[in-house]
């Protein structure tokens, strides 16, 4: 019995093999020389990045001098964004006509579909990146160039042509991406809603920027019940609130700005031990659970599942103000009502967590100094014009924001950018911005693994900042393996 | 092993210790018929399967330019007690399997069976059960994060109006098991029609055989229609319990885990610890525990089935 | 069948609530799609657009190659549909109306096929198609429906295969016909239903498949509407007026093939010259 099945096994086997072997022959009569290599490294991980994606660049190994170049670039977007990309390829290839630039658009599961390539050594030559994704588990295994040495001799990209906070290193000297453009955190609010209610609203200059228990108290003038009353006001019932003075998004984004205005850090200096559970990162985030569930000016984690979007939610007053991105403008843009941006109120000084996402070059492209050419293209505020000025991207060049004619472009006379802009988002982009957490702080995932779940308890009222903090304190500082930023 | 829905055939064939002509006959014709499906399975599906049993036992991560063979580390880091999770994420997949498969089951089998009544506009009702499976997910994940909401949404509401308890669904560390399991009730149209397409395969003589004895339709629904539907009960049972096991989009796209992980399902876990944290050895190892456990269920499920399972084509 | 009034009627009933719940993500999705941005996500949901967009759909569609993504799909979707039909109906019948020594345990092997999750399975079967030479082609999506269509597919018209009397395949036996005319003359008309179940799930399948494309294809002149529907999703924030929009274009075809498929299904088959 035993013996007979194995029989049909085996053949089975022997046919199998036999028809890969026919059908690996037919495609390498068909497709010429894109298999070259391929069959030589059966053990992915074995041929290292040598020969990595090179394969599949018209046959490099045979070009002559003029020989046309083919550059793969990854990346994700909308449909507008991925114009702007286009358009600055388009560019690209105009100013470099022996360049051809292959885009391609992954906008879903674009870390699936990269590592996908990592694996089968199809790596594009630029790719679009995430810091709290892949980017860094990449870097760490040594994938992208090192930009410093491109910053360096470079004569129009160089660190300080650049905004703050918009390059990201693995350490210190060792640069493996940069952003197409800062983003800030700002506090958004209706115009109207403050008119109707008597309330000066913020003031956009930083040096003057809301204190916390100023912007509490405002908050709670601007919390209004079903029966017309605010949370100052006697008999207010905190459950059944019309309208919440705060929108107060939770993730990691938002709660940085005010860990890092209260001085407190996601790390100590050192980068040694865990600094979220130290009195000023406990307090500041004390401080937003409690606009939540002390004072009831803010919807809850549950509540705020109803209120999706930023525009949506001020446009119909369901809240008075709300923290969020920069990039929010752009949809506040068409929507049409009066709303207006100021700096996050401030705890001890005024800060804006800068996020980015960001282009690096894999070190297994065969064309590194074209593909520098291209990333610089692609970060170039000239290019993308369109979706700066739509709101959703910010300018990564200095210049667009110190000199008065190029800022002007960008800035005047535009439904994106109200009269708070230059003092919440362009001053404090330049004078008070920091780093995210993502591009310093090493094991970033895993110890937000460990820290979510912790606050999750404490956005429900259910412990104290510190209870949660101190709880998880030990589980998460297994996971802290130190800073990018220092050696 | 030897997972035999059928009778024993073969055993009865290992008594005579013969060959006869006509199971020779159809020995070709059996792997003649299914030899396409078995090649596929050999070409498609071992070769991936091997490889990541092998990876299982290595410490691959996909960005790394070297692996190294680590023999059964990974399995034993898994059972050392050191990754909670692990722990965690398989006992809220088996809360989810065990509350989802008899409600997927009992509640798709009632429907077919108001499908499969003869009222107008049938057509537009089986087209209408099954719509939600084919919306795509970024929509209807906006209705059920609406529905469940535990303020404003249309649950509670109706439960408060009712003067019940209203609970926080996706939100509450004890009920998000059973929300989700409530959102994935929406999905049930192919099991339905499956059904359907069972209870469409009952000749109609048998019925008539009752009509002709007086019998109504509890005599019609216990004594034919459950009997001749059991091969498409197994099936659906089966297949629910190999998805259920599997379930990973909803936490993926409704909670991310969470509440405090009590959402974090077994294979939602492993991709992320697959394509997130790029360990993609340790995740072949959480995988093949997970291929072990649906086995054996399975397994026991296809032994049981020969005391329940009725194929008119397959009597000795 | 004849059914009483009063059944009738409670089943109607039933019928009609049990749709009102299943129809709601449809309905949203459809009015989402000619919604204003601003008016998709207020909560409680509203059900009229005011004002109405249709100029959504002539966006979404227009924005994006739309035409190369819905040919695409069409070709991948009925090279996988007749493959997928001819090969399971083809292995189901040696799995279940032949016997055959090892039939059990090589069904048995064949179903653990289902049982490993894909995570772990994607990038092997990506590295060994590249091998070969098919990345960026549509054959990892479209040949293996040929090998058998499916474990699923073979299992489940295994069950309706194994439910037909013996007795049929007997009598054609003594007429003198041979396994392929049992297949062809009896086991497919009278397991109509369940084809038809395997031809609509392997077509909404295939239509609906993001990761198979997403993976395989690289090109953007050959990707397929499931891979375009993702490319309205931003960095920042997607353009959820025009992804319903597309989404639900995407979508009318299943509806209308699923309403056409399931009215084939058959009505209760008759035996007949067998004693009930």
């Amino acid at each position: 019995m035993v013996r007979k099945q194995w029989k049909f096994v085996s053949v089975l086997l022997v046919v199998m093999l036999s028809s890969i072997a026919i059908l690996s022959g037919c495609t390498k009569s068909d497709s010429g020389n894109t298999n070259a290599n391929a069959n030589s490294n059966a053990n992915t991980n074995a041929a290292g990045s040598n020969g990595a994606g090179a394969d599949e660049n018209a046959g490099s190994a045979d070009a002559g001098s003029g020989e046309k170049i083919k550059l793969r670039l990854t990346g994700w977007g909308a449909p507008d964004e991925v114009a702007a990309y286009k358009f600055a390829i388009e560019k690209f290839e105009k100013a470099h006509p022996n360049i051809n630039v292959e885009f391609q658009a992954i906008s879903a599961d674009y870390d699936t579909k990269l590592t996908t390539m990592v694996a089968g050594n199809d790596e594009p030559d630029v790719a679009m990146m995430e810091s709290a994704t892949i980017a860094y588990p990449l870097a760490e295994q040594g994938k992208f160039v090192n930009l410093q040495d491109y910053l360096s001799a470079d004569t129009e990209v160089t660190p300080d042509a650049l905004v703050p906070n918009i390059t990201y290193s693995a350490e210190p000297g060792n640069v493996i991406g940069i952003g197409p453009g800062p983003e800030t955190f700002v506090l958004y609010y209706n115009e109207d809603v403050f008119k109707a209610a008597g309330i000066e609203p913020p003031p956009a200059d930083p040096a003057q920027a809301w204190k916390w228990d100023q912007f509490v108290d405002v908050a709670k003038r601007l919390t209004i019940d079903n029966k017309g009353r605010n949370a100052t006001e006697e008999g207010f019932d905190p459950k059944s609130i019309k309208q919440f003075g705060i929108n107060l998004p939770t993730w990691w984004g938002v709660y940085s700005n005010f860990i890092y205005s209260n001085g407190g850090d996601f790390l100590s200096a050192d980068g040694k031990t865990l600094a979220l559970n130290q009195p000023e990162a406990v307090e500041a985030l004390q401080k937003m659970a409690d606009l939540i569930n002390v004072y009831h000016v803010a919807p809850s984690p549950l509540q705020s599942k109803n209120i999706p979007g930023t525009n949506v939610a001020l446009q119909t007053k369901k809240v008075a103000m709300a923290f969020d991105g920069q990039w929010a403008t752009a949809s506040l843009a068409q929507s049409k009502f009066n709303y207006n941006v100021a700096p996050m109120p401030v705890l001890k000084q005024p800060v804006t967590t800068i996020v980015a996402g960001m282009f690096s070059i894999f070190k297994s492209t065969k064309h590194p100094q074209e593909s520098w050419e291209l990333l610089k293209a692609l970060i170039d505020p000239d290019a993308s014009l369109d979706v700066i000025t739509a709101g959703t991207w910010m300018p990564s060049h200095k210049d667009w924001y110190t000199d008065a004619d190029k800022l002007a472009k960008w800035t005047q006379n535009l439904p994106s950018r109200p009269s708070g802009y230059k003092g919440a988002v362009i001053d404090m982009l330049l004078n008070h911005s920091h780093a995210t957490p993502t591009s310093y702080v090493k094991n970033f995932n895993k110890i937000m693994d460990v820290i979510n779940p912790a606050m999750d308890k404490v956005w429900l009222g259910k412990q104290s900042a510190k209870e949660a903090l101190d709880a998880v304190a030990a589980k998460a500082q297994e996971q802290v393996q130190g800073r990018r930023d220092v050696k | 092993m030897g997972i035999s829905a059928v009778d024993g055939q073969t055993a009865r064939a290992r008594k005579k210790g013969t060959t006869s002509k006509r199971e020779r006959k159809a020995l070709f014709y059996g792997l003649l018929f299914t030899s396409p499906a078995i090649l596929g399975f050999l070409i498609y599906t071992l070769g991936p399967m091997v490889a990541s049993f092998y990876l299982s036992l290595t410490d691959y991560n996909v960005f790394k330019d070297q692996t190294t063979f680590i023999g059964f580390d990974n399995y034993a880091k898994l059972f050392s007690g050191k990754d909670e999770l692990f722990y965690q994420s398989l006992g809220a997949t088996f809360y989810f399997v065990v509350l989802r498969v008899p409600a997927v089951i009992i509640i798709s089998f009632l429907l077919a069976l108001l499908l499969n009544m003869n009222v107008k506009g049938r057509s537009m009702f089986r087209t209408i059960i099954y719509l939600p499976s084919i919306v795509p997910a970024v929509a209807s994940s906006m209705i059920w994060l609406w529905l469940l909401n535990p303020d404003l949404g249309l649950v509670n509401t109706v439960l408060d109006w009712l003067h019940l308890p209203t609970s926080s669904w996706l939100f509450g560390e004890k009920s998000v098991i059973p929300s989700i399991v409530l959102t994935t009730l929406w999905g049930i149209g192919g099991t339905v029609i499956i059904f359907l397409a069972g209870l469409s395969g009952i000749p109609k003589q048998y019925y008539e055989a009752i009509d002709v004895d007086g019998g109504g339709w509890y005599h019609k629904l216990r004594h034919i229609t459950i009997p001749m539907v059991t091969p498409t009960i197994f099936f659906n049972t089966i297949m629910t319990i190999i998805g259920s096991f599997q379930v990973f989009s909803e936490a993926y796209i409704l909670t991310q885990g969470g509440p405090n992980n009590k959402s974090m399902f077994f294979v939602f876990y492993l991709w992320r610890t697959a394509f997130r944290d790029t360990e993609m050895g340790y995740a072949s190892a959480l995988a093949w525990i997970l291929f072990v456990i649906i086995l054996i269920f399975t397994f026991i499920v296809f032994k049981t089935s020969k005391s329940w399972v009725h194929y008119e084509g397959d009597r000795s | 069948m004849r059914e009483s009034r009063l059944k009738l009627t409670a089943g109607y009933v039933a019928l009609l609530i049990v749709s009102v719940m299943f129809i709601v993500p449809f309905v949203w999705l459809l009015r989402s799609s000619v919604m204003d941005l601003s008016q998709i996500f207020i909560m409680p949901p509203e059900w009229i657009p005011k004002p109405f967009h249709f100029e959504n759909f002539k966006k979404a569609l227009t924005v994006l190659p739309f035409g190369t993504f819905f040919t695409n799909t069409i070709i991948i979707v009925f090279s996988v549909l007749l493959g997928t039909v001819v090969s399971s109906t083809v292995a189901a019948f040696g799995f279940s109306r032949i016997r055959w020594k090892g039939r059990d345990m090589i069904f048995a092997v064949l179903m653990t096929g289902m049982m490993l999750p894909a995570a772990v399975t994607l990038i092997p079967s990506f590295i060994g198609w590249k091998e070969l030479g098919f990345y960026d082609t549509f054959y990892p999506l479209i040949v293996p429906a040929y090998f058998g269509g499916g474990i699923f597919n073979i299992f489940l018209l295994r069950q309706f295969y194994l439910t037909i009397p013996q007795d049929f395949d007997e009598a054609a036996f003594v007429d003198g016909a041979n396994y392929f005319q049992i297949y062809w003359r009896i086991l497919l008309p009278l397991s109509r239903s369940a084809v038809i179940v395997v031809a609509l799930f392997t077509f909404l399948g295939s239509w609906n498949d993001f990761m198979g494309p997403l993976i395989y294809l690289k090109s953007d002149s050959r990707f397929t509407l499931a891979l375009g529907l993702q490319m309205f999703q931003g960095s920042y924030t997607a353009q959820w007026d025009l992804l319903m929009a597309a989404s639900a274009t995407v979508v009318l075809p299943c509806v209308v093939v699923f309403l056409v498929g399931q009215r084939y299904f058959l009505e209760g088959i008759t035996l007949t010259g067998l004693k009930g």
